[in-house]
């Protein structure tokens, strides 16, 4: 019998679950043809309906922008606007609450430093949190989430009622309380973010997880002599990551919040280090005469936020997750 | 340590499986969904396995292999022997050694059991790469070598696609390669055909068939329809709820079956319509929840010879000198089978019964 003459089946993989795997769907493949066809893999796929969508592109560029402006600051911005920190005090008075103009495009504050190059300098304070203290949260949220879901039973029940007890906190007092106990240093706001950041992870993880469990590739791959951590870490993470993804991303977004509500309530960064929040506490009182002291750092914190929202719901819709949990 | 190249021990068969019995402890009950399955397989034959959904035919091979969880499943008796070696006394890390080298297993959905994240040369790979320690390049030019071993046209370029590339039948095609692909001893196809369409049916069973003569394993063919297993098994057990009623081999299943429920399988493999000129007749009725399984005879609520004796008493296993086992009070009695039995299966088996017996399997061992 002649082998080459399966007929064209339409390759629509109705069950890649959380992955979403876009599929050339409605297009039957003629065998012979096939083999002419550019590969497009799952992710350039999903690139391509990320590309596509105007807010996610908007808030990614905003992110690229605030990236690339606080790695290269100190490059330019001392030079043209003046130390973020160091006060003058032979010329405070006259620098003091200055309204903006094209010297100090964002005016100064009531220290006579200029407004702009804090604003720029904060900046790096919020993006390192954002990131860091999400980079330990995903850590542990994913290898509880993992455990969780991977061995289940008591292991599954342990972990997720850890979970609930920790997301039954207030979260902003918890972690308040935990600065509180560990010291108030810059290294311990990351610590406490990141800390109490990973019950929604696990829940993510673990719901991605079990829906991807569900797919024979995982008993094929068992049934080809995988070993458990190969399975969970070859298998079930690449295609649950998208959900990770998309919810590390949104929750870069709220460490930078809880970071500006530390450092306003004076639990966070130490002044003289210039943070969004501080500035916005320094700039309350002034909030009639000199709004800008406040609406510019408070400007800062919308954009940076809603921007990383915009990229998060942007990837979700282009990698089609379905965030059950959390 | 590779099994595969250690003798069978004298007087022990390739594998051997010994009134296995696996039960799911649910919080609805016990389910008892394998109970007390016996066969011994040898290199070159193919069992067929066969029986309705939800009979346990997966459970009983994955329960082989090893793949079930546990809690909730248990190993509840019995015993599964790999060239003499009990397959449940071995450790994870030695099971993980046996599966996918030894025991390979393909399964019933194609489009579901490929990785979309990995392209098909790496997903054929990944035994070698496991089993035999092979490099990625290796590898892969293996996998060129395993597509192009299962008819797969350009297989320098489609090594590199992603399964949703493939079509249907393809992607079996590919599965089959990848369980071949550490040359196994025992190849278990779950299904395999029942995701696709008639022709491509016959292709993919065409070549298991073709691969088996030429690697000379032992194939496990699971399969809801008998008339799929009917030209390619040399043994067939058939399962009912849980438990074996009938093993014997294809020619005994065929043409001179003992039990009821295989008279029904029989009598509704749509061939006979055509011999027949009669219409198919379905057996009625529904298979017994396997948490609540009846006192006597499991099949007794269906089957229309049962007695007030079927209905309170659980039969023995009644097997005559070939080997040939049924689970029916009645099916040691000639007068009985006689009376009842499909006529066709009868009738073809005096028709061509010479002709058979000599052309037929090879496989009575
Ligand atoms: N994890 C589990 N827990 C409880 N019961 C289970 C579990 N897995 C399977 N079962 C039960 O075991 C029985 C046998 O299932 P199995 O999948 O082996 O059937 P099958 O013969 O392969 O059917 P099909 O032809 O539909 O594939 C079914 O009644 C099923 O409900
Ligand atoms: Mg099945």
């Amino acid at each position: 019998m002649d082998k080459n003459t399966d007929m064209p089946i339409y390759a629509v993989d109705e069950k890649s679950g959380a992955q979403g795997g876009p599929v050339n769907q409605g297009s039957p493949e003629p065998e012979t043809t096939a083999a002419a066809k550019p590969t497009r893999t799952l992710w350039s796929d999903a690139w391509g309906r990320l590309r596509k969508n105007k807010l996610a592109m908007i808030g990614a560029i905003w992110i690229i922008f605030i990236v690339i402006v606080a790695l290269t600051c100190d490059l330019w911005a001392p030079q043209w606007l003046g130390s973020p920190t160091q006060i003058d005090s032979s010329q405070m008075s006259e620098l003091s609450k200055l309204p903006p103009s094209a010297e100090h495009p964002f005016g100064t504050d009531a220290l006579g430093r200029d407004v702009l190059c804090r604003v720029i300098y904060g900046s790096r304070i919020s993006l390192s949190v954002g990131i860091l203290a999400t980079a330990i949260s995903t850590v542990i949220g994913l290898v509880m989430g993992a455990l969780a879901a991977y061995y289940g039973g008591i292991w599954d029940t342990i972990i997720m009622r850890l979970a609930d007890i920790f997301l039954a906190f207030p979260y902003t007092l918890f972690v308040i309380v935990l600065i509180a106990v560990l010291g108030q240093s810059i290294t311990n706001v990351f610590i406490a973010i990141g800390l109490l950041g990973w019950p929604s992870i696990a829940r993510v993880f673990r719901s991605a997880i079990l829906s991807v469990k569900e797919n024979d590739y995982v008993d094929a791959a068992r049934a080809m002599g995988a070993s458990d951590a190969r399975i969970v870490i070859r298998h079930i993470f690449p295609n649950s990551v998208a959900s990770i993804v998309v919810y590390a991303t949104m929750n870069i977004g709220g460490a930078i919040l809880t970071e500006s509500a530390l450092s306003y309530l004076g639990m966070g960064v130490t002044p003289p280090t210039p943070s969004w929040g501080i500035m916005i506490e320094d700039g309350q009182t002034y909030l009639a005469t000199q709004p800008w002291l406040m609406l510019f750092p408070g400007l800062a914190i919308i954009t940076t936020v809603l921007a990383f929202t915009l990229l998060g719901d942007g990837l979700r819709d282009a990698l089609d997750v379905k965030m059950k949990d959390a | 340590m590779d099994l595969k190249n250690q003798p069978v021990p004298e007087g022990s068969h390739l594998l051997e499986v010994d009134d296995l019995k696996m039960y799911f402890h649910t919080q609805d009950g016990v389910v008892k969904a394998v109970d007390g399955v016996s066969y011994n397989l040898d290199r070159g034959e193919t069992l067929g396995v066969v029986g309705e959904s939800g009979s346990g035919k997966s459970v009983t091979a994955m329960t082989i292999m090893g793949l079930i969880d546990m809690p909730p499943g248990k190993i509840e008796g019995g015993d599964v022997r790999y060239r003499g070696l009990s397959l449940f006394e071995m450790t994870e890390k030695q099971m993980q050694d046996i599966r996918g080298n030894d025991i390979a297993m393909v399964f019933q959905d194609p489009m579901t059991s490929l990785n979309p994240v990995y392209t098909i040369g790496r997903q054929l790979g990944e035994g070698l790469r496991l089993h035999r320690g092979y490099s990625k390049e290796q590898a892969t030019k293996r996998a060129i070598e395993l597509l192009d071993m299962v008819g797969i046209p350009n297989p320098e370029q489609r090594v590199k696609d992603y399964p949703h590339q493939f079509s249907g039948g393809m992607r079996q095609r590919v599965m089959i390669a990848m369980a071949l692909a550490c040359d196994p001893d025992i190849l278990i196809a779950d299904e395999p055909t029942t995701a696709l369409d008639v022709t491509i049916q016959a292709q993919i069973i065409e070549l298991m068939q073709e691969m088996q003569e030429k690697n000379g394993n032992a194939i496990i063919m699971i399969t809801h329809d008998l008339g799929v297993v009917a030209d390619v098994a040399d043994k067939i057990m058939v399962m009912y709820a849980g438990r074996p009623v009938e093993f014997g081999t294809a020619d005994e299943i065929f043409y001179n079956p003992v039990h009821p429920y295989t008279w029904g399988l029989v009598r509704s493999i749509p061939e006979a319509l055509v011999d027949e000129k009669k219409p198919l007749t379905p057996i009625k009725g529904n298979p017994p929840s396997l948490v609540n399984v009846p006192k006597g005879c499991s099949f007794s609520p269906r089957c229309p010879y049962a007695t007030d004796r079927c209905r309170n008493e659980r039969p023995d296993t009644y097997t005559t000198e070939t080997g040939h086992y049924s689970r029916c009070h009645y099916s040691m009695d000639p007068e009985f089978v006689a009376k009842n039995a499909p006529t066709n299966s009868r009738r073809r088996a005096e028709e061509n019964g010479a002709a058979d017996a000599v052309a037929g399997k090879g496989g009575e061992a």
